[in-house]
C-alpha cells in the first residue's frame, strides 16, 4: 500500500491539491453520479411482441454486416435441428473427432442434443462447474454453444457473463460459436444494455461479442478466424406468444 | 542529397517516403479510415457526444486520485492485486517478481503500447522467459525483429510477400502470400503458445472505477485468449486510462472503436475485474493490475499539456495527418507515432531529445478535427515548439537552436525598419537569379538554405511586393479607405 500512498500524493501534487490529505469520494458525489435507469429498465420490460420483433430484425440486419450468420426459430426443437445441421456439416479444425462443448444453461439442455446422434461419432460436453476436465474438453471441441444474457440490436452484440457453469472459453476456443438468444433478451442499444449490466457489475468478468474473430493486419485484407471462432451463429428463439 | 548531416528523423522519414509499399498502404489507410471517421462524426446522431466525453475525460483527470483509489479498492475486493508503479523500472520489477513467484516460462502478450514504452519485453527475456506477441500484426513485427509503424495496424509497412517469406523462414510453412493462409498459419502457431503460456500480459484500454474493471478491446480474440487461458494475468495500465462510471465507459469505448476502425464496437470488449472465481475452469487464478505513472503526473501538473492525457489512443489522428501519411510511423522513433506521438513522446521522454517530432508536424489542425475527444494537439505542438525556442525550466528543456533564435532577433529588426527591409529584398532578388530554373522556380539553394529545396522547388521572391502592387493599383481608392474606417470608429 506504501506505493499507492506516494503515487496518489504525486497526483494530488500535480493537481494542486494537498499531497498527503486523501480526497474521499463522498466529498465528490457528482463524480460517480449516474443517470437513473428505472425508466430504461421499465421500457425494456414493457416492450410489446411487435416491438421485440422489430429489434430482432435490426439485430439480424446489423449482424449481417458483421458477418454473423443469424437464424430465427420458433421453438427449441427447431433450434436443435439447426445446431445438429451445423455439427454435421462442419469439419473439425484442430482435431479429427467432433466434440461439442455447451454451457450449463436450461435452454441449451432443452435442445436435447444427446438424443440426436445415435450413429455418428459426436461427443457432447457440458461445462458443469464440478467437472475438472472442462478446459481440455473445450480445447478439443470444434463447436461451442452458449446462451448469452443480453443481445444488443444496434451494435449486433451478444453479452456473455462469466457465471458458474458458464466459463469464458466456450465462446472463444472452438472454431464455431453458436449463441442461442431469446427474443426477450434483446435490447435496443448499448444504453439499455449497460442499464442491465449495472446490476451485474459485481461479476469479475464479462464480454461483448459482435461478430466472429477477425483481422485485417496483412495488407488490410479482412480474414475471419484470427484467434477466436471463425464463425458466429446467432440463433434467435422467438416463440409465438400465446394469445391473451 | 545535401552534404549536411541529417537527423535520424529525417533519414527515417526519407526512407518512408521512398517506400512505394508504405506509400500505397498509407494512402489507402488514410483514404478509408481518415475520411471515414470524418464522415462518421459529421453524420452521428448525437452531435454532442464527443464534447461530452471530452468533458468527462477532463473531469476524471481532475479527480484521478479518487478514481484510482476506488478502482484499486474494487479490484482488491475481488481478490486481485493492484500495484502502483511510479516509473518503468518499478513496473518491470513488480512484473518480474510475479513471474518469478509463478515460475513463468512463457508470456503471451496482448497488444500494449505501454509495454513498449516501459520496454518490459527485453527485461522478461533477459530473465529467461519467452515473450510472444499475439496480435497478428505485432506477431509479424516480432518475427521480423522490426518496429510497429501504426498504433492500430502495426505492420502496415510490410507487404504480403515479405510476410510470406518471413513465415516460411520462421514458421517453416510452404511459401504463400495469401492473407487467409498466412493468418491460418499464425492462428495455429499462436494457439499453441496461447494454450501453454504461464502468464498473459496485456494493456488496458479503459478502466471503470465505479465497478472496478479494466476493459480491453480487440478484433482477433487474442486478448481474450491471453486473459483467459494462462493462470496469471498482468495488466499494465497508464494511470490516465480510467472513467468513473459505466455510463462514461459506454460512450468512451464507442468513440474509441469508432475512431480506431469506424466500428460501433470492436468484435470483443472484455471486462476483467479480478481473478476468476474458484469454480471457474478457466480465467486467471491470479490477477495483477499495474497502474503506471512514468512521467504522466508531470504532464498532469502542467495545465498547458494536461489535455493530452484525455487521449484514448484510438490512432485516428494518424489516419488523417498529412505528415504521418507521407513519412509513416518509423520516423517517430517511439511506440507512439503520428500527431499524438509527436506530443506525448517529447513530454514523456524529453522535449530536446525528440525535438524533430513537433517541428515535423504541420499544425494544419486535421488531428484536432478527427480526434474523437477533440484534443487540441496543434496547440500543444506549438507549445512544444515554444519550449524549444525559448527553453523551459519546468520541462528541463534547453533552447534548441540558439543560432536560430539569434537569426530571428535579427530578422525582427530588419522587418521592423522598412528601408532596410526593402534594400534587403532588392539584394535578395539579385542573388536568387542564378538559382531560378526553367520552370521559373528555385530548384536548389546553397549552404544552410539547401534544406528548403531538397524535397521541393521554391517560388522565387516576386518582382514586386504586395504592398507595391497595392499602392500602384489602388493609389486613388487608398485615400478613401482610412477615412471610412475613421467614420466607423467614431460612430
Ligand atoms: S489524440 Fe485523439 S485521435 Fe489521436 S490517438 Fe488520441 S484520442 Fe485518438
Amino acid at each position: 500500500m506504501h506505493n499507492q500512498t506516494t503515487f496518489l500524493s504525486a497526483i494530488r501534487t500535480a493537481l494542486g491539491e494537498t499531497p498527503n490529505i486523501e480526497r474521499s469520494k463522498s466529498t465528490f458525489p457528482k463524480l460517480f453520479a449516474a443517470p437513473d435507469t428505472a425508466e430504461t429498465l421499465k421500457k425494456i420490460r414493457s416492450r410489446t411482441v411487435t416491438e421485440r420483433n422489430e429489434l430482432v430484425k435490426i439485430l439480424l440486419h446489423n449482424g449481417n454486416t458483421l458477418n454473423i450468420s443469424s437464424h430465427i426459430v420458433e421453438s427449441l426443437p427447431e433450434a436443435a435441428d439447426l445446431v445438429v445441421e451445423l455439427i454435421r456439416s462442419t469439419e473439425p479444425e484442430f482435431n479429427y473427432t467432433k466434440h461439442v462443448i455447451m454451457h450449463d444453461h436450461p435452454d441449451i439442455a432443452a435442445l436435447e442434443l444427446w438424443k440426436r446422434f445415435n450413429r455418428e461419432a459426436v461427443t457432447l460436453h457440458t461445462t458443469f462447474s464440478r467437472d475438472r476436465q472442462i478446459t481440455d474438453k473445450t480445447i478439443a471441441s470444434f463447436i461451442g454453444i452458449t446462451a448469452p444474457t443480453i443481445g444488443v440490436a444496434d451494435s449486433a452484440t451478444v453479452i456473455q457473463l462469466t457465471e458458474p457453469g458458464r466459463p469464458r472459453s466456450t465462446s472463444l476456443l472452438p472454431s464455431l460459436h453458436i449463441a442461442l438468444l431469446r427474443r426477450e433478451n434483446i435490447v435496443a442499444d448499448l444504453a439499455e444494455a449497460y442499464a442491465l449490466l449495472r446490476q451485474k457489475s459485481h461479476l469479475d468478468s464479462f464480454v461483448f461479442i459482435s461478430g466472429p474473430s477477425k483481422t485485417a493486419d496483412i495488407e488490410a485484407h479482412m480474414v475471419y478466424g484470427a484467434h477466436g471462432p471463425r464463425e458466429l451463429h446467432l440463433i434467435v428463439l422467438a416463440e409465438p406468444e400465446l394469445e391473451k | 542529397m545535401s552534404a549536411k548531416p541529417q537527423s535520424q528523423y529525417c533519414r527515417d522519414a526519407q526512407k518512408g517516403m521512398g517506400s512505394p509499399r508504405l506509400q500505397a498502404s498509407l494512402h489507402s489507410l488514410q483514404n478509408r479510415f481518415g475520411k471515414g471517421a470524418m464522415t462518421l462524426w459529421a453524420e452521428m446522431d448525437d452531435q454532442d457526444m464527443r464534447r461530452r466525453v471530452k468533458q468527462s475525460r477532463m473531469k476524471n483527470l481532475d479527480h484521478l486520485d479518487i478514481l484510482l483509489a476506488e478502482l484499486a479498492k474494487k479490484v482488491r475486493a475481488r481478490g486481485g492485486h493492484v500495484h502502483f508503479a511510479e516509473n518503468a523500472q518499478d513496473a518491470i520489477d513488480y512484473t518480474l517478481e510475479v513471474a518469478r513467484k509463478n515460475e513463468v516460462k512463457r508470456v503471451v502478450k496482448g497488444k500494449s503500447m505501454l509495454s513498449m514504452e516501459i520496454a518490459i519485453d527485453s527485461a522478461l527475456q533477459e530473465a529467461g522467459m519467452e515473450v510472444v506477441e499475439t496480435d497478428l500484426g505485432e506477431y509479424i513485427i516480432q518475427l521480423a525483429d522490426d518496429k510497429p509503424s501504426h498504433i492500430i495496424a502495426p505492420c502496415i509497412h510490410m507487404d504480403r510477400s515479405r510476410i510470406g517469406e518471413l513465415f516460411t523462414e520462421k514458421l517453416g510453412i510452404n511459401y504463400t502470400d495469401d492473407p487467409p493462409s498466412l493468418t491460418a498459419a499464425a492462428r495455429k502457431a499462436l494457439r499453441e503458445k496461447l494454450l501453454s503460456a504461464d502468464m498473459g500480459l496485456t494493456g488496458c484500454n479503459l478502466a471503470c472505477a465505479a465497478t472496478g474493471h479494466i476493459s480491453l478491446v480487440s478484433n482477433e480474440g487474442n486478448i481474450r485468449m491471453a486473459t483467459t487461458m494462462p493462470p496469471v494475468h498482468v495488466a499494465l495500465m497508464g494511470m490516465e486510462r480510467i472513467v468513473a462510471t459505466l455510463d462514461e465507459h459506454r460512450e468512451t469505448v464507442q468513440l474509441l472503436t469508432r475512431g480506431a476502425a469506424l466500428q460501433k464496437l470492436s468484435t470483443y470488449v472484455s471486462f476483467v475485474g479480478g481473478p476468476s472465481t474458484s469454480d471457474d475452469p478457466d480465467g486467471p487464478k491470479e490477477f495483477h493490475l499495474v497502474i503506471i505513472d512514468n512521467g504522466r503526473s508531470k504532464i498532469l501538473a502542467d495545465p498547458e499539456f494536461r489535455e493530452v492525457l484525455a487521449c484514448i489512443r484510438c490512432g485516428a489522428c494518424l489516419n488523417i495527418c498529412p505528415v504521418y501519411g507521407r513519412i509513416g510511423g518509423h520516423a517517430y522513433n517511439s511506440p507512439y507515432c503520428g500527431p499524438i506521438g509527436a506530443v506525448i513522446t517529447p513530454l514523456l521522454d524529453g522535449i530536446n531529445k525528440h525535438a524533430d517530432l513537433c517541428k515535423g508536424e504541420t499544425l494544419c489542425g486535421a488531428c484536432k478535427d478527427i480526434c474523437p475527444v477533440q484534443i487540441d494537439l496543434p496547440r500543444m505542438l506549438a507549445g512544444l515548439r515554444q519550449k524549444l525556442a525559448y527553453g523551459s525550466d519546468r520541462w528541463n528543456t534547453k533552447q534548441h537552436n540558439p543560432l536560430e533564435a539569434y537569426a530571428f532577433t535579427l530578422w525582427r529588426q530588419v522587418v521592423s525598419w522598412s528601408p532596410l527591409y526593402r534594400t534587403g529584398l532588392k539584394i535578395a532578388r539579385l542573388c536568387q537569379r542564378p538559382f531560378v530554373g526553367k520552370n521559373s522556380m528555385i530548384k536548389r539553394m546553397a549552404g544552410l538554405a539547401s534544406g528548403w529545396t531538397d524535397g521541393r522547388d521554391l517560388p522565387p521572391i516576386a518582382k514586386k511586393t504586395f504592398t507595391e502592387i497595392w499602392q500602384k493599383k489602388h493609389a486613388t481608392a487608398e485615400v478613401k479607405l482610412p477615412m471610412a474606417t475613421k467614420e466607423d470608429n467614431n460612430a
